[in-house]
């Protein structure tokens, strides 16, 4: 301070500081190290409490609770039995499909084995889903299913909290990813990125896995809730003027999904106590479930705007404008001043959902299951699921 | 049971290709059908000609290696670990040990395995002499218990209700010795690796032979790249970003590499399931016990398995484990036998000194995507299932053109459960050596007898003799003997077909199996770059 141009009044005062800790330089250096020290506690602190600051809400986000969420779309309706309806449990199991009372002795509860054409019908949603947002322009990747704890927080989850839905392992600072979106919104961490590269949009396949904790009392029967599953995820990164229109996007993809399959659902525009902290806006898609007799959650489609982008540390470069008329001499004179990215994340296909609306809504009077004909070519041509005669 | 699959005649040439939508220039990939002519075989008459499916324009393979590593022989399946009670029992012959104690000792020294017969006999006499006290006494007990029901003199009386409360002491004692030396056994019983097949060569891994070569390494005119620089240059990989996410070892597939795991296990799933096996798709977390039963161990030093925090589960390193677990502490009926599930899984190993061995890209990784044959067949089947699972094997790998060279694995690198191991080593040019694909195990009983897998044998004839009611006419249930075989390791397979399939121009041909699996892309060609 004394070194460079000072005001005279400031100059006072900094001597008066100086002076109210002792006249020696030995004390100013205690002092300055002292308050480093309360800087960087004070930095952590503040860094604690702002973390939990959610992202600002998109303005038609309705206010309210889940009884507020707006339908923005509605596509079918449910389907007319003339027949009693089974749900995808008893289905399953007359068809040999799952196996949850061995997983429940290997595992635990809310795991399963799928079997027979349950494989097949998987590898078929899977299959199809990426070729589908494949030619949407999604680049497909197989992530990681362990990270470090400290890229599932950056993303936006508790991993070490009460009702964690991450599982830990032991030993180590990594858990289990719940959502593709984790890995993925990993892979340009701490990047910056030029600007004529985005958008970056990715269709990541994985297996998930979540504990469920604190999920006690909410239908938990069969595949609605489970421990793990396959899941196609969207993830893009753009800029923050379009990312509206990729949500918008991302949605449409979706609906022309499940469309696709024949399914019956509505899109919700959720409402701002229901959004979660990373997302500005949220569409969720709901699915009549006709076993379950009500609408489940298919999909969920998230515009997080910068919540993840700030702590995941991706920013982008803008492109220059024009040629600037002052050009400075060397150095970085040129370069637009970075920006973070906006990101978005969207389920293209969670597997168990999509079971069990298939195997409900298309099961027949004889047991038999109709499979939709966009995934005939993926199950080698196989039109239906039959009761089988069972050997033992 | 399982489901049968049918495939078609069909060929490339015949199918109908589906339109495509024009794609835009980044779109390349259009996702082609996965399992072709996958039906079951009463719902569709053979004599239909297979619906042709529409081959979309390039599809994005996903391809995944899957290392299977055998079970070293520490890997011994104990359920206590260093203290405590076990909390399952394995149901062990020790009347068998102790009658073949020189085969059994025999068989010890040639796998070098670190059990101690000796301990486990001498623990076994000393359970037998307990348990005949124990019996003694509950005799002497009985015969007090019913001196005291009729009538007696108080003298008397008393005389038995002290010699009741000091046998009952006595007894309790006993008792608790019958518990300690149980679980000591148990311990002990369960270090004792399984028999050996008399075929099995004697020795360490250089003393392994090999029982079939087929093919030979491919002359190249060109400088070999190996799979990683091949994956840089095709952005097959990214190494990078997942050790910064996840750590060493991990890693993203992209683009054509998704399709191309992808295709692998199709392919794979389509094959195995059309030689009657049933596919399943597993859960990736299982209790540790069943870890422990199938001869792994969960808590060792450098165990191979991840454990859950707060829990007493973990983490699968094969679908193996979860596949001996669904019958776990069943009774089969003998007609059920053979049970062949080809399960699809992915597998997590911590890789625990590995360090050293080679690590480079995807021959050793954390998580991987395996597909794996297990069977479950009657003792006197279980050579021939091994042959079959090791000729199923082959003919996948001979399929796609790899070199491969088929190993009888000697008796110091069978690993406790196995009674005979053959491992199938395919050339990698980039490594410059064999490197291991698959492996075929028979454990016979050895897996059976700690997951608690009984089959009772079906009635040979009517008995002249029909005992009165009860189970009189049923046969005693005898241990099931089981088998299990990779049928495809997708990081394994990916580095023998990217290395060995590589051109000059720095393309990679795709092999003719995968292409309908690919929509029906012929070769992963150089990308242009965009950023």
């Amino acid at each position: 301070m004394m070194k460079g141009k000072l005001e005279p009044s400031e100059r006072l005062k900094f001597i008066e500081k100086v002076l109210n800790h002792s006249a020696s330089g030995k004390n100013l250096k205690e002092a300055l190290a002292s308050f480093e020290e309360d800087l960087v506690k004070l930095s952590d602190e503040l860094q604690q409490e702002a973390q939990s600051i959610p992202n600002m809400t998109h303005p038609d986000v309705p206010i309210g609770g889940e009884d507020s969420s707006a339908v923005r779309k509605k596509v079918g309706s449910p389907r007319e039995f003339s027949f009693s309806v089974k749900d995808h449990l008893q289905l399953g199991k007359e068809l040999d499909l799952f196996d949850f009372d061995a997983a429940a002795e290997v595992s635990g509860s809310k795991f399963y084995y799928l079997k027979n054409e349950a494989v097949l019908l998987e590898m078929a949603l899977v299959n199809w889903t990426l070729s589908q947002v494949m030619q949407k322009g999604f680049t497909p990747l197989i992530t990681p299913e362990i990270v470090r704890s400290s890229i599932v927080e950056k993303c936006g989850f508790q991993p070490r909290g009460d009702n964690t839905q991450a599982y830990s392992i032991e030993g180590s600072d990594q858990c289990l990813i719940g959502t593709a979106e984790i890995p993925v919104g990993g892979v340009h961490m701490d990047s910056i990125l030029a600007e004529t590269v985005l958008p970056l949009k990715y269709a990541a396949f994985s297996h998930c896995f979540r504990t469920e904790a604190g999920a006690a009392g909410l239908a938990t029967r069969g595949l609605y809730r489970v421990h793990q599953f396959s899941k196609v995820e969207m993830f893009v990164l753009c800029r923050p003027d379009e990312s509206d229109t990729y949500h918008e996007e991302l949605i449409t993809i979706e609906e022309d999904l499940f469309s696709s399959l024949g399914l019956h659902y509505k899109t919700l525009d959720m409402a701002s106590e229901d959004l979660g902290a990373p997302a500005y806006r949220k569409f969720d898609v709901e699915a009549w479930m006709p076993g379950l007799g009500r609408y489940g959650e298919i999909s969920s489609a998230s515009n997080c705007t910068d919540y993840q982008s700030r702590r995941l540390g991706i920013r982008y470069r803008p492109a220059e404008l024009a040629a600037s008329t002052n050009p400075k001499k060397g150095g970085k004179g040129n370069l637009a001043p970075t920006k973070f990215v906006h990101t978005l994340n969207a389920t293209a296909c969670a597997v168990p959902r999509m079971m069990i609306c298939l195997l409900e809504n298309n099961q027949q009077e004889d047991g038999s299951v109709i499979i939709p004909e966009p995934l005939r070519p993926f199950m080698g041509g196989m039109e239906v699921i039959l009761p089988k005669h069972h050997t033992g | 049971m399982g489901l049968h699959s049918y495939f078609g005649g069909a060929t490339i040439q015949t199918l109908k290709m589906a339109a495509v939508p024009a794609s835009a220039s980044y779109s390349r990939f259009v996702f082609s059908p996965i399992s072709r002519n996958l039906v079951a075989l009463d719902s569709f008459p053979r004599h239909s000609p297979s619906p042709p499916f529409p081959l979309l324009a390039r599809a994005l393979s996903m391809a995944a290696a899957v290392q299977t590593t055998p079970p070293s022989s520490e890997d011994i399946g104990t359920a206590t670990g260093s203290v405590g009670k076990p909390q399952w029992k394995a149901a062990i012959d020790f009347k068998w040990i102790r009658d073949n104690r020189e085969a059994v000792a025999e068989n010890i020294r040639k796998r070098k395995s670190k059990a101690s017969l000796e301990l486990v006999l001498e623990l076994y006499e000393k359970m037998l002499a307990v348990q005949k006290e124990v019996e003694r006494l509950r005799g002497e007990r009985n015969a007090v218990a019913n001196m005291m029901k009729g009538k007696l003199e108080p003298s008397e009386r008393q005389k038995f209700i002290e010699k009741g409360k000091n046998l009952k002491e006595a007894l309790a004692s006993f008792e608790e010795d019958l518990v300690k030396l149980s679980d000591e056994l148990q311990q002990e019983a369960q270090s004792i690796p399984n028999m050996t097949h008399p075929d099995v060569p004697i020795g360490g891994e250089d003393s392994s032979a090999v029982r079939k070569k087929v093919g030979s390494p491919r002359e190249f005119s060109f400088s070999v790249k190996d799979h990683l620089q091949l994956g840089k240059e095709l952005d097959l990989f990214d190494f990078d970003a997942a050790a910064e996410v996840s750590g060493s070892k991990f890693y993203y597939l992209k683009n054509e590499a998704v399709l191309l795991e992808m295709a692998l296990v199709n392919w794979t799933l389509s094959q195995v399931m059309q030689k009657g096996f049933t596919p399943l798709i597993t859960p990736e977390i299982v209790r540790s016990s069943i870890v422990e039963k199938c001869g792994f161990q969960p808590r060792g030093d450098n165990t191979q398995v991840y454990s859950i925090e707060g829990s007493d589960q973990c983490l699968i390193g094969t679908a193996e484990i979860p596949v001996g677990g669904v019958h776990m502490d069943s009774i089969l009926a003998e007609t059920v036998l053979p049970l062949k599930y080809a399960a699809f899984s992915h597998c997590f190993r911590t890789e625990a000194g590995a360090a050293g061995l080679a690590t480079r890209g995807l021959y050793r990784v954390h998580q991987f995507s395996k597909v794996e044959m297990f069977v479950l067949c009657r003792p006197d089947e279980s050579d021939t299932y091994h042959e079959e699972l090791i000729t199923i094997e082959e003919d996948l790998f001979s399929s796609l053109g790899l070199h491969y060279k088929t190993l009888d694995m000697a008796s110091e690198d069978l690993g406790a459960p196995a009674y005979r191991k053959f491992d199938v080593e395919a050339w990698m040019p980039g490594l410059g050596r064999y490197g291991e694909i698959s492996s075929a195990s028979n454990c016979t009983d050895y897996q059976s007898r700690r997951l608690g897998i009984r089959y009772r044998p079906a009635e040979l004839a009517a008995s002249t003799n029909p005992k009165k009611g009860g189970k009189g006419n049923l046969a005693p249930t005898k241990f099931v003997h089981t088998l299990n075989a990779t049928a495809c390791a997708v990081p394994r397979m990916m580095i023998c077909l990217l290395e060995n399939n590589q051109q000059e121009d720095g393309s990679v041909i795709i092999p003719e199996p995968l292409r309908p699996f690919m929509g029906g892309m012929e070769v992963l060609l150089a990308k242009h770059h965009t950023g």
